[in-house]
């Protein structure tokens, strides 16, 4: 009796300071500016207004980044997946040559982390004209050897007798992977999609390297460009992170089970 | 699949193509490109001139980059125990029958999924003295008395208990699930067999429970300590790498050396440094990996 006692009051500890940051955020954003804050109850009394809402809505660029952030994502997603897939699937169901050295030579992309190649891509970007441009947030890193070995791993479950059959009846490599690979492996799939989602839509260094016009900016570029110019007041920046985080917040609700299942999928392979 | 060579060999191609083009371009091309520029004077414009080794012998004996070096690793030693014990304890919390036991597990992995930038200024604006957050929670609850005030983000020592709390918040999320779904892969049978021998609750913990986490664990370790040593956003957002640079890491570093001081040349330098540790973390996690293969 005791125990279960202690553990719903550790839970509830816990679960109270996983949200109460978030609470935070929504109530100072709807506080009038320059209140007098003296305790933390003040914070969560009226006077309360949209006027901020409004200010930040009509008067800088933020909805502009947060298309920016999801027409990235969303392209990126699209195209890793694909070319992940399709990589995946010939390395693991075509014989052809040097595929050995094929495997090897996308294992060894595990081990070159991006933020250790990001000067001389800086370089190599500004060579093929590609700062400041959508196709220069999106093209260079649409190539991500983890997917392709995770779903090439996926693949490999699929047993070859189920490829043949469908061979025979005439069906080409193309349709094989279209209609039979991709079908069956659509939580693997699903699961690469999201933690792609999730990393271009926190990806920060890159597009804060590659793009200097405001007009192409993402969020986490977006947001710091914001907030510098706010002074002491906690009611704008709140505001901020709060049209930031909404639409996110409200895909996460959505999308709450298979996000969920993703992630988890993502630890048996990983 | 059947086929013959040649067939193979052109379809393997293009399925190929569009993932090998994009890797070739913007990773292995870049990796190459970065050898050279590490013997040059290469500003931001152009490459300026051909300076040898002396990019690497001015940074194996530049303070700054092993003081940031020297901060990647104590946020990396801050971030990783924590991280697996929180992660561990919130996944008992959400796997205990209850109520509330779906809220529980919304309510850990919601701060994952915001932005990087957003956790991070809420974390700036939490940690405030005077209106912030915790401040006005701990005056609250009379944990501070009324006249004291934390400055969280303007000591050192507090500063990395700042970030360190700000990204287990954002980022225990997706250890969380990774815990919560082992944990309910432990076959209900062992459980209930060991409770019908009379096994306590902690018993089955560190009997049952931790020993079926412990591969899990060891994945979970290593990706934390490679990714808490990429670490920059939230530094380089919560403390701008301050108080005077005692927190700036050194993706900031080399940030600031290629883009603000104009040296891309030095900063590619520092870069495969950077590259040589994280190779070696990952070799060390292969071999981990591996051994744990070899065990089971």
């Amino acid at each position: 009796m005791k125990w279960k006692w202690l553990y719903r009051i550790v839970s509830f500890v816990f679960g109270f300071l996983f949200i109460a940051p978030i609470v935070w955020m929504l109530v100072v954003s709807i506080k009038k500016e320059g209140m007098k804050i003296v305790t933390l109850v003040d914070w969560f009394t009226p006077p309360y207004s949209f006027a901020v809402y409004d200010d930040i809505l009509s008067g800088t660029k933020l909805t502009n980044w947060m298309f920016n952030s999801f027409f990235v994502a969303i392209c990126v997603t699209l195209f890793t997946v694909t070319f992940a897939a399709m990589a995946g699937f010939v390395m693991s169901k075509l014989p052809f040559r040097y595929k050995s050295a094929m495997f090897f030579l996308v294992l060894s992309g595990l081990l070159i982390p991006g933020e250790a190649i990001i000067i001389p891509l800086y370089q190599v970007a500004k060579d093929m004209s590609l700062l400041n441009s959508y196709q220069g947030l999106i093209i260079p890193v649409l190539a991500s050897p983890v997917a392709v070995i995770v779903l090439k791993s996926f693949f490999d479950g699929v047993p070859n007798d189920l490829l043949e059959s469908v061979q025979i009846d005439g069906g080409g490599t193309w349709r094989i992977f279209t209609q039979i690979m991709l079908p069956l492996n659509r939580p693997a799939l699903a699961s690469m999609a999201i933690l792609t989602f999730i990393g271009s839509w926190n990806n920060f260094l890159w597009p804060f390297l590659s793009v200097t016009n405001d007009n192409l900016f993402t969020l986490p570029m977006g947001i710091p460009t914001l907030m510098s110019q706010y002074s002491e007041d906690y009611v704008k920046p709140m505001v901020v992170n709060t049209i930031s985080s909404i639409p996110i917040i409200l895909l996460f609700v959505i999308f709450e089970r298979q996000i969920i299942k993703g992630v988890s999928l993502s630890g048996i392979k990983g | 699949m059947r086929m013959n060579k040649l067939r193979a060999d052109v379809l393997a191609l293009l399925f190929l193509l569009p993932f090998l083009a994009v890797y070739g371009l913007f990773t292995i091309w870049p990796m190459i490109k970065g050898v050279e520029m590490t013997f040059y004077k290469w500003t931001l414009i152009k490459k300026m001139k051909y300076v040898g080794w002396d990019n690497y012998s001015k940074m194996f004996h530049d303070q700054d980059v092993w003081a940031a070096i020297w901060h990647s690793t104590i946020f990396v030693i801050l971030t990783t125990p924590t991280m697996i014990v929180l992660a561990i304890l919130l996944a008992m919390i959400a796997n205990r029958k209850s109520r509330l036991q779906k809220l529980y597990r919304s309510v850990f992995f919601l701060p994952s999924v915001l932005s990087v930038a957003v956790a991070s200024y809420l974390g700036l604006f939490i940690f405030q003295p005077y209106n912030g957050f915790v401040n006005t929670l701990l005056h609250l609850i009379q944990l501070l008395p009324d006249n004291k005030e934390i400055f969280w983000l303007t000591e050192t020592n507090l500063s990395w208990i700042a970030l360190t709390l700000i990204t287990l918040w954002w980022t225990v999320g997706f250890n969380f699930i990774l815990y919560l779904s082992a944990m309910q892969d432990i076959p209900d049978e062992i459980v209930e067999a060991a409770r019908l021998d009379g096994a306590t609750d902690s018993k089955i913990f560190w009997n049952i429970t931790l020993p079926y986490l412990t591969p899990i664990t060891k994945t979970i370790a290593m990706l934390q300590i490679i990714s808490s040593f990429k670490v920059f956003l939230q530094i380089y957002i919560i403390t701008g790498g301050g108080p005077l640079d005692k927190t700036r890491p050194i993706i900031q570093l080399i940030y600031q050396t290629g883009f603000r001081k104009n040296d891309l040349g030095y900063a590619a330098t520092m870069s495969y440094m950077l590259f040589v540790i994280l190779l070696v973390l990952s070799a060390i996690q292969y071999f981990v990996n591996n051994r744990k293969g070899a065990n089971a």
